[in-house]
């Protein structure tokens, strides 16, 4: 098997893992060596699917010894199974590296022989790239569950950041979907890597410079959504739990997309739930760079988020109390709870508005989205319609139109329009045509 | 009214502010004297302008810069120099506008706001600047040449191999590279050392030269097949794609060339086709559509 069917087999084979940010660490080149690391992180292309590739993204090998339900690569998958040697792998990095298609290289693998055997092979290649190659690039290391503590610290102290996948958000569906998986085996080495990373903080902050670094970019983890029945309420308060406690850097969301036809498992035509993972994601957000608490978004009466608004949308209609506010004198963190604002014309508003008023006009130059801002603010241009508004009103003007759809001329079938759009305006349907043969 | 005429760099444009000050110019337009095609061109577009040139005086640009940032900060510097990089029409005298406000000193802090109605635009022009050249430094793509010096060609549409350089510098500073913008006719190279700017008057045959002396090799192949298999084709997202990664770039992305063919180009605005295509036409002109077409197949028919 040539090298290129091999990162073929397992490029494909790794593409169901989201991670691919290549952020949170700062490098110079190493001396006589090559690559850096660049804080804000480097998008290098975007896959058909619009995904972002920024990383070498492949598996070390597909030949696994587990059988997890949703996973691609499971051993009673017939798939072509393929293994890098660790020369391959490391020229292959360089070589893109140097032509600057990648950022660095992801690295993880399926599970062959044991759990310590699979993790050596890895650091194998992180450790050849470091130290042989003198690259400065991105790694990221899958943590492999199982693997020893000695073996962790060692994928530490030379990769960027590191993850373990939580893949379904409870336990107790891990369990019966990945029966040789559990949340302890997951949480272990989890929690191992956390703890030494809070350990090297304390020793660089305590003013040694050359202690070794770890993780620089930390960990980040990811779930499966929509395989298993958990409410968005459980998915968010887990991964603010992660946040929290195992200080991770991102929790990742994947739409099941359903591969292996299996009875535990959604049929195998479901749709990927791409919309909720989009929600998701915005919720995500939301925590992260809003200041937004996971109870704040859903509770117990709403366990789920809405299909149509966004979370921040749902948020505001639930909380009137707080609106419209005065962008000229409201606090910061209020301004960003404006849904149409983000933190750039939030930043923008605060930092502008001691020098004048802030108009419709300025806000519009700003790059607020009014459209869905004009609800939430009270300025001086506030049209007078627009100073009382019930949330029951405000729902269906903040909901986007579907978009019209262009009718195929040469199709008979009838014109499909909603019920309540046909009886609203009474189409008449226009004759079928009749062209010659 | 004067149309300033100058070499088209930051300090040339800066010592030609230094003039109007001490001259008293009545400034109509300016006119940077390119050696290649911008949407702004190269001759002034009013009949009844004075060309006037100004001279590059490095002592003078100095002087300027040295005000702007007592006056202001280092940081407006530098953001106006980010827009200026834009190239864009009127850039000169929005950033002139301000000048003359920054300097006039009648509002106070008057530096300090960055949403007044002239710094605002030159804002946003900044922010789209250095997001183009920060997205661009994941964009070149280097072709290894035979005596192994790694080639790259690229055609942003803002002017902004300057600012990309150092990046590549930091991240290369053991090999030969060159990062060549073809549409401006210049670029860098970098011999291991240190950086030389290298200029070509005509981009044809600058592009054409890059092309047959760094041709696509095994990499670049396993590169495209790799990026092929990333896709997942359940999640498919064209729109979202273009969005991203615009198609004006994928000329020079050998992972996005093949898809070129089907997607028109050129005309600057190619990448919001596809999707709008016939969604604006109103549901009467379909209905319409259909009946004339019902109409003429009639008498065939009967």
């Amino acid at each position: 098997m040539d090298l290129r069917e091999k990162l073929n087999i397992l490029g494909d084979a790794a593409k169901y893992d989201v991670s691919c940010s290549s952020s949170g660490s700062n490098r110079c080149a190493p001396k006589d060596g090559l690559g850096s690391g660049c804080g804000a992180g480097i998008c290098h292309t975007w896959a058909a699917d619009g995904r972002c590739i920024s990383l070498l993204k492949v598996l070390f090998s597909n030949a696994c010894k587990y059988d997890c339900a949703y996973c691609v690569n499971r051993r009673s998958n017939d798939v072509p199974r393929a293994t890098f040697t660790p020369k391959e792998l490391v020229d292959l990095t360089l070589e893109f590296y140097r032509r600057n298609y990648i950022e660095g290289l992801f690295l993880s693998s399926a599970v062959i022989g044991t759990p310590d055997y699979t993790m050596e092979l890895l650091i194998k290649v992180a450790k050849e790239l470091r130290l042989t190659h003198h690259f400065g690039g991105y790694i990221h290391l899958k943590a492999i569950p199982g693997a020893s503590s000695s073996l962790l610290y060692e994928a530490g102290l030379y990769a960027d950041r590191s993850s373990v996948n939580i893949e379904i958000p409870s336990d107790a569906q891990l369990q019966y979907l990945a029966p040789e998986k559990n949340y302890a085996s997951i949480y272990r080495p989890m929690n191992f890597l956390a703890e030494r990373k809070l350990e090297y903080n304390s020793e660089r902050r305590l003013g040694s410079r050359f202690a070794p670094k770890f993780l620089p970019a930390g960990q980040s983890t990811q779930m499966i959504v929509g395989a298993s029945g958990e409410t968005d309420l459980q998915i968010l308060k887990l991964s603010a739990g992660f946040y929290k406690q195992q200080q991770m850097k991102r929790v990742y969301f994947s739409g099941y997309i359903p591969i292996n036809a299996d009875k535990r498992l959604p049929v195998i035509t479901t749709k990927p739930p791409l919309l909720r993972e989009h929600r998701l994601y915005q919720a995500d957000w939301l925590m992260r760079f809003y200041n937004f608490r996971h109870d704040e978004i859903l509770d117990e009466r709403n366990p789920n988020l809405d299909v149509d608004l966004d979370p921040k949308a749902m948020w505001a209609l639930r909380h009137p109390e707080f609106f419209p506010i005065d962008l000229q004198t409201a606090d910061y963190e209020m301004i960003l709870r404006v849904p149409g604002i983000g933190v750039k014309s939030a930043n923008l508003i605060v930092a502008s508005r001691r020098y004048g008023k802030i108009r419709l006009e300025a806000l519009k130059k700003m790059g607020v989205v009014l459209k869905r801002a004009k609800y939430f603010i009270y300025h001086p241009d506030t049209p007078a319609n627009l100073r009382r508004l019930y949330p029951e009103m405000l729902r269906p003007l903040l909901i986007a139109r579907p978009k019209p759809a262009q009718l195929d001329l040469f199709n008979d079938a009838p014109l499909a329009l909603p019920s309540s759009a046909a009886s609203q305006w009474n189409v008449v349907q226009p004759p079928k045509l009749a062209l010659p043969a | 009214m004067l149309s300033i005429h100058y070499d088209s760099s930051f300090d040339g444009f800066l010592s030609s502010v230094f003039e109007i000050y001490r001259q008293h110019l009545d400034v109509g337009e300016f006119v940077a004297e390119r050696s290649y095609e911008t949407e702004q061109g190269t001759v002034s577009a009013d009949l009844f302008m004075q060309p006037f040139h100004i001279e590059t005086n490095e002592d003078s640009a100095r002087r300027l810069k040295r005000a702007i940032v007592n006056a202001a900060s280092e940081d407006v510097l530098s953001l106006l120099m980010a827009a200026f990089r834009s190239e864009g029409a009127g850039v000169e005298m929005g950033i002139l506008a301000y000048l003359r406000k920054l300097f006039a000193g009648l509002e106070p802090n008057y530096a300090k706001n960055p949403a007044s109605a002239e710094m605002l635009p030159l804002f946003k022009l900044a922010q789209s600047v250095r997001h183009e050249a920060g997205g661009m430094l994941g964009m070149v793509r280097f072709n290894k040449s035979p005596d192994g010096t790694y080639v790259a060609e690229i055609e942003p549409k803002y002017d902004i191999v300057e600012m990309i350089v150092g990046h590549f510098r930091g991240r290369f500073p053991n090999g030969r590279w060159a990062i060549l913008d073809s549409r401006r006719g210049y670029g860098v190279y970098y011999d291991g050392r240190r950086t030389n700017f290298v200029s070509m008057p005509d981009p044809v045959a600058m592009s054409r030269a890059i092309a047959s002396g760094a041709p696509p090799d095994e990499f670049t192949r396993m590169w495209k097949s790799y990026y092929d298999t990333m896709a997942i084709k359940e999640r498919l997202n064209p729109r979202l794609l273009r969005q991203c990664l615009p198609v004006r770039y994928w000329k020079h992305l050998p992972e996005r060339q093949q898809s070129l063919a089907g997607v028109e180009v050129g005309s600057g605005r190619g990448e919001k086709r596809g999707n709008i295509g016939f969604a604006s036409q109103s549901l009467p002109s379909v209905v319409a559509q259909r009946n004339a077409a019902g109409a003429m197949a009639l008498p065939s028919h009967a």
